[in-house]
């Protein structure tokens, strides 16, 4: 296949595959499962397919030319395709630990078309190479969430599902008129015109600001931060996964694409993001502190690491930046981790109150092991992948000249350790306080393990994700 | 061929009414769902030559000029869509056999005058074929003769009768000062004259009866009555296309091909315009009643037709009537859903509803489809008419209304959410365990109507270049 065909494969089999997934589930479940796995990993073997080429320097790109400026552009360089693997990867797990999970549940097939499509358009928001499409991809992943939260039907459920569809509906909107503003300036939604027409001129504030307000809202930093934790306590884990580890990735991808790798921003921006993330990491980093629901826990914490990643990418600084792009990585794989952890205490518990738990690990050793390998990534403790990425975005900040941001974030960093630690000291060590236990399904247990797994071979053999990441960085900063 | 398209459903009423079809109760029905069929066939594929020739030369006619445009073709087909999928609805929601034979030969005669409406080039003709729609609406709405239906109807005859006067009043304005109520002289005679008072005068005054027709805000309170108490498949018809076609549609041509655009014209149409978006929103958001609240999202819908037309661009242009023949299919579509409901469940109250995607699993799916193209979300049909009408809105200038209509995008998901829950998601409510899908009849068109919504937004590059671009090229 040449490398054209291989981007359409990425981005279209998931989704036309995600229309052909009820389908299968008429004829039998397993069909249904495995053809849903086999979708978002041939988005998988696509994205990796396209890695020597990417490397070699050539950017691959399939074009329609539509009406009113709104062309059908995919490209695939470097940036794009580390996110695409980043995030199928995480998808493929998703959707396995999915066949040991949701199979207790009714409206099963809606479950898979709802992740399937979710992943295919989020392959076409990293693929897109013209903004109106990148809202369209952008815009089903938020239909396929909102969908998936409200999933278990609760009224309580459906609600917050309602509140995430129109809080990142209104950003999403704002993200448009940007769009619109960046077109008034340069002429074209094309981003590689965009980028020609801008040259080192930078892109009206007023654009940066609306765009920003979309990033902002599906990446749940402050302040349209509040559907994340309500989004991940209603759902099942496996939805809260997609979100915490997939859905507030977008943003921060977006942010890359746009900001870094396409248009120059004005100079006050440079302050402001860093601003605006560090608040958001120590404010998220102090609810996560108090709370006492598991999944809020994690989701709060989440809110706290995606301000890391925007301290790296607004630095300025490659090494920031590539800080910033390990970390989307090292944190989906050990956050994911958490989430499906949390997913088998739950299940098997039916309690996520870390106060009325406890002493997990005599019973789940598999589980807690897994859980503290990955917290241990997320909190940066060497020789985790976390560490490294941690390391690489606060050094980013000093370079770029923000030594009380850089510190502000050592604190959110301490405060990381602080969390987690007491989760996991309250769930899986001292008393056990309900008396029945057991380890979850294997599916379910395999799928923790590979991520802790992923965690500490990404810290051991970082040489082999820190040189292609350097690379990455100077095509974007070219 | 225009004259045929509304002389042929005028002549099969009057032949489904002679007593030797009186046993041919169903002809009427298979007659109008063929027709419609035709009219949206030819609306898509004809060439353009094909309207030239009058195939029916009567004298009846001899007076009265026929012009088929770009923006004509779109209102066939969205006249072909609304009332094709009206008839069908009436036909299954109605029991009385009489009641039947009588609304579908209504909609026909309403059919024979909306495509009169959108081909006409003189004012006076415009206003007679207004007032077949109107008079047949009239009816509809009364059908079931309860106090409800006659009090809906009353309100539309008595806002109806006010907007009547100030049309006449208009065109008796110009008959004076032109010497004749052609669409070109008027045109040419507001262009050479533009501070004449009395044609000014005229020209607000026809302006106000449009408004009145189409249920902008601050004229919009027949409406959501007029829509709600009438029988379910009569609402499809006049949320779907009656009003679009009395009101917008011509509000439409005569700004662009008579009236002309004006710095004062422009503000007047930007304002109304906002108004209905935001007013119409709010409103819908406090509704419990289905029809209502679908009633109240009209007026919406409405305000971004009018906002897109103030721009005064052609792209502007381009994008109202794309969103015109965009609400013609989600709006329609919804109306059938909420005609399903009320059919099955007997009830129209959403507080008394709750989970019925469970036991009606078509009906929820394809409404969550209407609202979601209503909504302006990508990638269905409804967000790419939206979409140019706020970029045509940015790009004139005109940020604030842009930020006004995308805000209230957002509203206008809020209650098509808050709708979903209350109805479709969320868990069963008490009393409807063995409630069944709407029977074939009703559940068909919504069925068709949302897969047009999904392709027409996937291939919007053939619907922009077959019907909306040529608009905009074409003015």
């Amino acid at each position: 296949m040449n490398t054209q065909s291989l981007l359409l494969a990425a981005v279209f089999f998931p989704i036309i595959g995600s229309c052909v997934v009820p389908l299968a589930g008429w004829i039998s479940p397993r069909l249904r499962n495995g053809f849903s796995l086999a979708c978002v990993l041939s988005s998988l073997c696509s994205a990796v397919c396209l890695l020597p080429s990417v490397f070699a320097g050539d950017i691959t790109s399939v074009s329609y030319s539509l009406p009113l400026g709104f062309n059908f552009i995919l490209t695939a360089d470097c940036l794009s395709v580390f996110m695409a693997i980043t995030a199928s990867l995480i998808g493929s797990i998703i959707v396995f630990y999915s066949w040991g999970y949701i199979n207790h549940y009714k409206n099963q097939h809606e479950y898979y078309f709802l992740v399937t499509l979710f992943l295919g358009s989020m392959m076409g928001i990293v693929f897109s190479g013209n903004l109106i499409f990148l809202y369209v991809f952008w815009e089903v992943t938020a239909l396929a969430s909102w969908r998936l939260i409200g999933f278990f039907r609760e009224k309580s459920y459906v609600i917050r599902a309602d509140k995430a569809f129109m809080i990142t509906m209104f950003g999403a909107v704002m993200m448009l008129m940007g769009f619109i503003t960046l077109f008034q300036q340069t002429g074209s939604f094309d981003l590689a015109n965009i980028k020609n027409a801008l040259g080192t001129t930078p892109a009206a504030n007023l654009a940066v600001l609306l765009i920003l307000m979309g990033i902002l809202s599906k990446s749940a930093t402050l302040p349209f931060h509040t559907w994340l934790p309500d989004a991940g306590v209603a759902p099942a884990p496996v939805t809260a996964l997609l979100h915490a580890a997939v859905l507030v990735k977008i943003g921060v991808y977006v942010y890359a694409r746009l900001f870094i790798a396409t248009m120059p921003i004005a100079l006050p921006w440079h302050t402001i993001i860093p601003v605006v993330a560090g608040a958001s990491a120590l404010i998220s980093a102090g609810a996560a502190l108090i709370e006492t629901d598991l999944k809020r826990i994690i989701a709060y914490s989440t809110i706290s690491q995606i301000g890391f990643i925007f301290l790296g990418l607004s630095t300025g600084s490659e090494i920031g930046i590539a800080g910033g792009l390990m970390y989307i990585l090292m944190h989906g794989i050990a956050k994911g981790g958490l989430f499906l952890c949390a997913g088998i205490v739950e299940q098997n518990m039916h309690e996520k109150n870390i106060t009325k738990l406890g002493g997990l690990f005599r019973t789940m050793p598999i589980t807690a092991i897994a859980f503290l390998l990955c917290s241990l990534s997320v909190m940066g403790i060497p020789p985790l992948g976390g560490f490294f990425s941690k390391h690489m975005v606060i050094s980013g900040a000093i370079a770029g000249g923000h030594p009380v941001i850089a510190f502000v974030f050592l604190v959110g960093a301490f405060l990381t350790i602080l969390y987690l630690l007491r989760v996991f000291t309250m769930v899986f060590l001292g008393d056990p306080q309900t008396p029945t236990a057991e380890e979850g399904s294997p599916t379910m247990v395999i799928s923790v393990s590979v991520l802790a797994m992923l965690s500490v071979a990404g810290g051991l053999y970082i040489n082999y994700i820190s040189t292609p990441i350097e690379y990455i960085v100077k095509q974007m900063v070219r | 061929m225009a004259s045929s398209l509304i002389l042929i459903p005028l002549i099969a009423v009057i032949i489904f009414n002679l007593p030797i079809m009186a046993s041919h109760k169903r002809l009427p029905l298979l007659f109008g769902v063929v027709f419609s069929l035709w009219q949206a066939w030819l609306a898509l594929f004809s060439a353009g030559s094909l309207w030239g020739n009058p195939v029916f030369p009567l004298p009846l006619l001899s007076g009265m000029h026929l012009q088929v445009t770009h923006l004509t073709l779109v209102m066939y087909l969205a006249i072909a869509i609304a009332a094709g999928s009206a008839l069908v609805i009436c036909w299954y929601t109605l029991e009385d056999g009489n009641k039947r034979f009588d609304v579908i030969n209504l909609i026909l005669l309403a059919i024979a005058g909306m495509n009169g409406v959108v081909s006409v080039t003189d004012l006076f003709t415009l206003y007679v074929f207004i007032e077949v729609v109107s008079i047949a609406s009239f009816i509809l709405i009364a059908l079931h003769k309860d106090g409800d239906a006659l009090e809906g109807s009353m309100k539309y005859i008595l806002m109806s009768a006010i907007a009547t006067l100030m049309m006449l009043s208009a065109i008796a304005l110009f008959m004076m000062t032109t010497g004749s109520t052609a669409f070109g002289e008027i045109a040419h005679a507001l262009r050479t004259q533009p501070d004449s008072l009395l044609r000014g005068t005229a020209v607000g005054l026809f302006l106000g009866g449009v408004f009145i027709k189409s249920g902008s805000v601050p004229f919009h309170g027949w409406l959501p009555d007029a829509y709600a108490s009438a029988p379910a498949g009569v609402s499809v018809l006049l949320a779907g296309i009656v009003t679009k076609t009395t009101g917008i549609y011509t509000l439409i041509r005569l700004v662009t091909a008579v009236f002309g655009f004006s710095a004062h014209l422009q503000t007047l149409l930007l304002a109304i315009g906002a108004l209905s978006i935001v007013v119409g929103a709010l409103a819908a958001l406090t509704q419990t009643d289905i029809k209502r609240m679908l009633a109240y999202s009209s007026i919406s819908q409405m305000g971004y037709i009018v906002i897109g037309l103030g721009t005064g661009t052609t792209i502007g242009v381009a994008g109202a009537v794309f969103h015109l023949l965009n609400h013609a299919i989600f709006k329609t579509q919804l109306f059938a859903n909420a005609a399903a409901v009320e059919e099955q469940t007997g009830t129209r109250n959403m507080d008394a509803l709750g989970g019925l995607a469970e036991k009606m699993p078509v009906t929820g799916i394809t409404s969550i489809i209407g609202f979601l193209s209503m909504a302006g979300v990508p990638p269905l049909s409804g967000f790419w008419s939206k979409l140019i009408i706020i970029i045509a809105l940015w790009l004139s200038g005109y940020r604030w209304y842009a930020l006004i209509a995308v805000a209230a995008s957002v509203l206008t998901l809020a209650y098509m959410l808050s709708l979903q829950r209350r109805v479709f998601f969320g868990k069963l409510a008490a009393g409807f365990e063995n409630l069944k899908e709407a029977e074939l009849g009703i559940v068909l068109p919504a069925v068709i109507l949302a897969a047009i919504s999904i392709i027409a937004g996937i291939a919007f590059p053939f619907v922009l270049h077959r019907l909306i671009l040529p608009i905009a090229a074409g003015w």
